[in-house]
């Protein structure tokens, strides 16, 4: 009888320690869960920020080379009147020379002086006023307007 | 930029060019482009500043970027 009975005292301590065990586990995953997930939400707060930052990089970026295109389709237009300068229309400089041997003297100097503003400008020269203020075809230096003359919109 | 004179000789003007060069004091000599080098010289000049303006853009851009960069982690 004596038996029987420490058997079942036995058997309840054992389940109570068991399940006294048991609980202490559920509480530490739990804390460890509660951890993990703290970690999870700075994680994903930090992937965010991340991605917001992506996202801006690739905005200014695309504008930056919106603007870089814009720049090199201004400045290969001044390269294609260059161009034109010397063979619109059939035009032979050479033989203009010889016909008008001053005027094109005194065009060449004019067109040289403005292409070396255009070198200074380039080299990081600031305009001067009548640079900006310039909206005339007579007022503005015809090598480079694009970066001499900001305010001009050819007509 | 050093400003820089341009003559233009044809076979009818070339007596009267040197003189006047003499005239002025300058040796008379020359260095000398056909018509189709000038044009060529013209172009090269335009090509170097369009690089040299692309160039600048976008150190430009660059500089835009890192120091906004930088001004951030202040």
């Amino acid at each position: 009888m004596l038996g029987i009975r420490l058997f079942f005292i036995g058997l309840i301590a054992t389940a109570l320690a068991g399940g006294g065990f048991y609980v202490f586990k559920l509480q530490k995953d739990n804390a460890i869960l509660k951890a993990n997930a703290i970690k999870m939400e700075s994680a994903i707060s930090e992937q965010k920020v991340l991605i917001e930052n992506q996202e801006k990089d690739f905005k200014a970026i695309l504008t930056a080379n919106a603007e870089m295109n814009d720049l090199v389709n201004n400045l290969k237009k001044d390269l294609q009147d260059l161009d034109k300068r010397f063979n619109k229309k059939n035009r032979d400089v050479g033989k203009l020379a010889i016909e008008k041997t001053k005027v094109i003297e005194r065009i060449t100097n004019s067109a040289g002086d403005k292409a070396a503003r255009c070198m200074e400008i380039a080299s990081g020269s600031p305009l001067t006023e009548a640079e900006i203020n310039a909206t005339k075809k007579s007022e503005i230096n015809t090598e480079c307007p694009s970066i001499a003359n900001p305010n001009y919109i050819p007509y | 930029m050093e400003k820089i004179h341009w003559h233009i000789i044809t076979s009818e003007n070339a007596e009267e060019v040197f003189k006047k060069l003499e005239a002025d004091g300058i040796d008379p000599v020359l260095w000398g482009l056909t018509d189709k080098d000038f044009e060529l010289l013209a172009k090269n000049f335009a090509q170097i500043r369009n690089k040299m303006i692309e160039t600048n853009k976008i150190l430009e851009k660059y500089k835009e970027y890192y120091e906004s960069e930088e001004e951030k982690d202040e």
